[in-house]
């Protein structure tokens, strides 16, 4: 993940808003998106990420707000002009056209030669993997070889932005994981900003520079993957983002960039500001993700912190077990996942154990 | 930009109004008229169009026409007639066509199914005047059925002689695929696994066909009455051809009125009896049956 | 497949019962007698030569030709229209438009004709042929109607919005992507209505004044015992074409779905 914040705007949002009658699908949209970028809109269904990238492409007008492309704002301009392309969930392939049909359709206005056409076509299929597929009818292919077409279509016209809704949503979870990785590559190749939007956040953080996430016609937070997993700003953002244990807590003292609270199951902590993201007036919480627990065999002792806890449940996952733990006697129980190495064998529900974890580990949520 | 719900609803608007217009002044307009006749009454007159000059004024409301419709034998007993003609028929077509949609959606392989369906569909989109020509002569004096049945020494029938009958037979085979459709499409639509749930449970296949199969897929059943019901009652020119003068349903009463007497207010009040009829009987099926499937529920 | 030969066997009896009649026409319409009666009494071509040499029933098919023909074009023409709006875009007052459309399928088509001649005779119009039309668009609308907005829902909405995205008006992408789509289900709409057009009677009779049209025609002949013969291979020749016809219109139907990788789901109706 190589981002760098000094590339130029390619894509700003001031203030957008739109309704649909009296439901407000987006609630006051502000961001930009760098050129080059891969970013992501990421959230659970119903959350606007669609519809603003709908809005991007010129699908649905904004009830109020600008969309800028590009230093140039959006308003009074139709889909077709914009220097966008987009790949549908569905890739929405002519079915009556072929290959070649497909991916050349955009070049119908076009002023070069038939020949120059025919050459651009089949670089595009080439770019994606489809080399000599040209020929072939639309509706015989399959899902993958289809979202290929619908890349190699998008990206022959040579757009400024790439808009892909969903598009590993409708493949099986090999083939979604090997196009993850092609999806990569490709945005490395051509170099223009990606716009995804899923609602897989492992797929989110595995493939964007940067990602949105949304709720609710708003944009939650805006980060790179690293900090999105490591601090989130809000509980509900830790919890659509991976597994995150929360425990109660009580705020003991708060100094200049110090926070001392005490957790239950845990003890006294002292958290670093940063640590603490604004506080939204909830009640008091801290974070610590599975992986930052760790299992203390017999012999081993912690670096940091420990605590003592009795296995409620044991998960298997052939490479990783999960257990469930109750912390210090109290009914706070937290998920902790462990490595499956030689020589560490798979605890029994109901054997006591001592947790180990660090302060440096924790988000405190308010 | 405009707000699109508006934008979409000028769309639609622009895009439906030329056939929502069309039907509008075809069907409506002239629908209201009809209305309007059968409630009219002329000083010293029949009411018709186009009224004569000065006879404007002597139009009054009325509800006399359909005091006579409803009071006179001769149109009590053809509106009677069309009914009980079009229970006959719906009970025929129903009652024959429950088995056959039941084997096409139950016994024929998928890929198949279409090729049944298309292959009952058929006679119906064929000229209604020629399949009424072929009656005439299969059920007429020595026609095909009495060569038929005399094969077994009985006397020639001359089923034609016997207006209603051959009206109802015509009819029956005329709207045989009607029946068959919804059906069908209420039995394709039954859970399969419903019916193996049924059996697992005990049930007998045929106990499993009455207690699970039949109740779902009465709204199919209705939506077949329905739909030979109330077309049948309508019928014209069946009537014409199959009837002859001595036996005419209430499609050729308004014909009568209409055309022969030049009596456009009683022709009027006629057709809208016939149609308030129909529309009252079939609201009542509608609604008895919904209450019964509810409780079946 | 489960098998049930009681039930096999009564579906063939009622195809026998169903297409019965339609068997007997080409039988008799060869036969070599004017009474049509058993036993058959040897081939003749003779019926249809008669039928060719009838003059009058040349210019009745052509009658019916030209209101089948505007028929056919008129009510696809309009049932597109009316198909794209209500599949496409959400407008207030929908159910009410969609129903009143629909309407005539359930109306006697008596009552439609009667109440179109009435207002014809209210406002002095003459009845001819194009007064036919008027009635028939209205009975074979309904049809169109339900055909198209099969066609248009069995196609994918992003299928606009890709051409759109790659630079295509809202225009060239209607008739780039969704016409070719859609032209399937146009082709079998034309066919239908065709079809009920040029066998429909009622409305030919009365709304055609002194234009006859083919069925009308058809009609007038059954005072005519000797015309028997002639009317049953005119029959065998209008069924045979209706059956093409019809065949035309299934294959063009299921090959749009099939285009659109969509799942058969019967036929008609």
């Amino acid at each position: 993940m190589t981002f760098s914040a000094d590339k130029p705007t390619m894509i700003e949002f001031k203030d957008v808003h739109k309704y649909y009658g009296d439901y407000h699908a987006l609630r006051g949209i502000n961001g930009t998106i760098k050129a080059g970028e891969f970013f992501s809109l990421l959230g659970p269904s119903g959350c606007g990420k669609t519809t603003l990238l709908r809005t991007i492409a010129g699908f649905e007008d904004i009830s109020s707000g600008v969309v800028m492309i590009d230093g140039k704002s959006m308003a009074d301009v139709p889909a077709n002009v914009r220097p966008t392309n987009m790949v549908f969930q569905s890739y929405a392939i002519f079915p009556h056209m072929s290959v070649e049909e497909n991916v050349g359709f955009g070049l119908r206005r076009d002023p070069r030669s038939k020949a120059e056409k025919a050459k651009a076509v089949d670089e595009a299929l080439e770019m994606v993997g489809l080399k000599g597929y040209g020929k072939r009818a639309a509706h015989a292919l399959s899902g993958g070889q289809r979202q290929r077409v619908a890349l190699a279509r998008a990206l022959i016209l040579k757009p400024k932005v790439l808009l892909l809704d969903e598009p590993l949503s409708a493949l099986d979870k090999k083939m979604r994981e090997h196009m993850q990785v092609e999806l990569i590559k490709l945005q490395r190749q051509v170099g223009i900003t990606f716009i995804l939007v899923t609602h897989d956040q492992e797929e989110a953080l595995v493939m964007s520079d940067r990602i949105a996430v949304m709720f609710e016609g708003e944009i939650a937070q805006l980060a790179d993957p690293e900090t999105l997993y490591r601090r989130p700003n809000s509980k509900k953002v830790a919890d659509f983002i991976g597994t995150m244990n929360f425990i109660p807590c009580t705020i003991l003292s708060e100094s200049g960039d110090k926070v001392e609270v005490d957790a239950k199951g845990l003890g006294k902590v002292a958290l670093d500001i940063h640590q603490a993201p604004p506080a939204k007036g909830e009640t008091p919480v801290v974070g610590l993700r599975p992986e930052t627990l760790t299992l203390l065999y017999p012999g081993q002792s912690a670096n940091d912190r420990e605590t003592d806890g009795v296995i409620d449940e044991v998960i298997y996952f052939g490479d990783m077990t999960y257990y469930d733990v109750y912390l210090g006697g109290t009914d706070v129980e937290v998920r902790l996942s462990m490595r499956n190495v030689p020589g560490r064998p798979v605890l029994d529900v109901g054997t006591k154990v001592r947790v180990a974890w660090s302060p440096e580990a924790l988000v405190l949520f308010r | 930009m405009a707000n699109s719900i508006e934008a979409e609803k000028r769309a639609g608007w622009a895009l439906v109004s030329p056939p929502f217009l069309y039907t509008l002044l075809a069907l409506a307009v002239p629908f209201i008229v009809i209305v309007g006749l059968s409630f009219a009454g002329l000083e010293g007159g029949r009411a018709r169009v186009p009224l004569a000059p000065g006879d404007a004024e002597k139009l009054y409301f009325t509800f006399e026409n359909f005091a006579r419709v409803l009071s006179e034998p001769i149109y009590r007993v053809v509106l009677l007639r069309s009914l009980i003609i079009a229970v006959c028929v719906t009970l025929a077509t129903v009652l024959m066509a429950y088995p056959i949609a039941y084997f096409v959606s139950f016994y024929v392989a998928p890929s198949k199914k279409a090729l049944w369906i298309f292959l009952i569909t058929i006679p119906f989109w064929t000229s209604y005047i020629i399949r009424l020509a072929l009656w005439r002569t299969i059920l007429g004096y020595n026609g095909i059925f009495d060569n038929f049945v005399g094969i077994f020494g009985i006397e020639p029938m001359n089923l034609l002689s016997n207006g209603a009958l051959a009206i109802t037979i015509t009819l029956s085979h005329a709207f045989a695929p009607f029946a068959v459709l919804p059906i069908f499409v209420a039995l394709e639509k039954v859970d399969r696994s419903l019916l193996e749930a049924g059996q697992d449970l005990g049930e007998t296949r045929w106990t499993t066909f009455l207690r699970v199969t039949l109740p779902l897929s009465m709204p199919g059943v209705m939506a077949a009455v329905l739909i030979v019901f109330i077309p049948v009652v309508g019928d014209y020119v069946t009537a014409k051809l199959m009837g002859g003068s001595t036996t005419p349903m209430i499609a050729n009463l308004v014909e009568v009125e209409m055309l022969k007497k030049r009596d456009h207010a009683m022709g009027s009040a006629v057709a809208v009896t016939a149609m308030a009829t129909v529309a009252v009987i079939s609201i009542l099926f509608v609604l008895l049956n919904r209450r019964f499937i509810g409780s079946k529920k | 497949m489960k098998s049930a030969p009681g039930l096999r066997s009564y579906a063939i009896l009622y195809l026998v019962f169903l297409y019965g009649p339609i068997l007997i026409l080409p039988l008799f319409a060869f036969n070599n007698a004017t009474v049509v009666s058993f036993p058959l009494s040897g081939f003749t071509t003779k019926w249809f030569s008669e039928m060719m040499a009838d003059q009058a029933l040349w210019r009745a098919l052509r009658t019916s030709l030209q209101i089948s023909l505007s028929t056919a074009v008129i009510a696809t023409a309009l049932g597109v229209m009316a198909a794209r709006a209500a599949v496409r875009y959400r407008w207030p007052g929908k159910p009410g438009v969609m129903g009143l459309i629909l309407l005539p399928l359930v109306l006697p088509e008596i009552i439609i004709a009667m109440s179109m001649l009435i207002v014809l005779i209210w406002l002095g119009a003459p009845q001819m042929w194009f007064t036919v039309i008027l009635g028939h668009v209205l009975i074979t609308l309904p049809f169109s109607v339900t055909i198209m907005t099969a066609a248009f829902q069995s196609i994918d909405v992003s299928f606009e919005e890709a051409a759109l995205d790659l630079g295509e008006t809202p225009i060239s992408s209607f008739r780039l992507i969704t016409l070719p789509l859609v032209m399937p289900g146009i082709i079998s709409s034309f066919l239908i209505s065709f079809t009920i057009s040029i066998d429909e009677y009622i409305i030919a009779n009365f709304l055609g004044g002194n234009d006859t049209a083919l069925s009308v025609y058809i009609y007038g002949q059954f005072r005519f015992p000797a015309k028997v013969p002639m009317v049953l291979a005119l029959g065998t020749c209008l069924v045979a074409m209706s059956i093409l016809l019809l065949t035309i219109a299934e294959y063009f139907r299921r090959r749009g779905v099939a285009r659109v990788g969509g799942k058969d789901s019967g036929g008609f109706l």
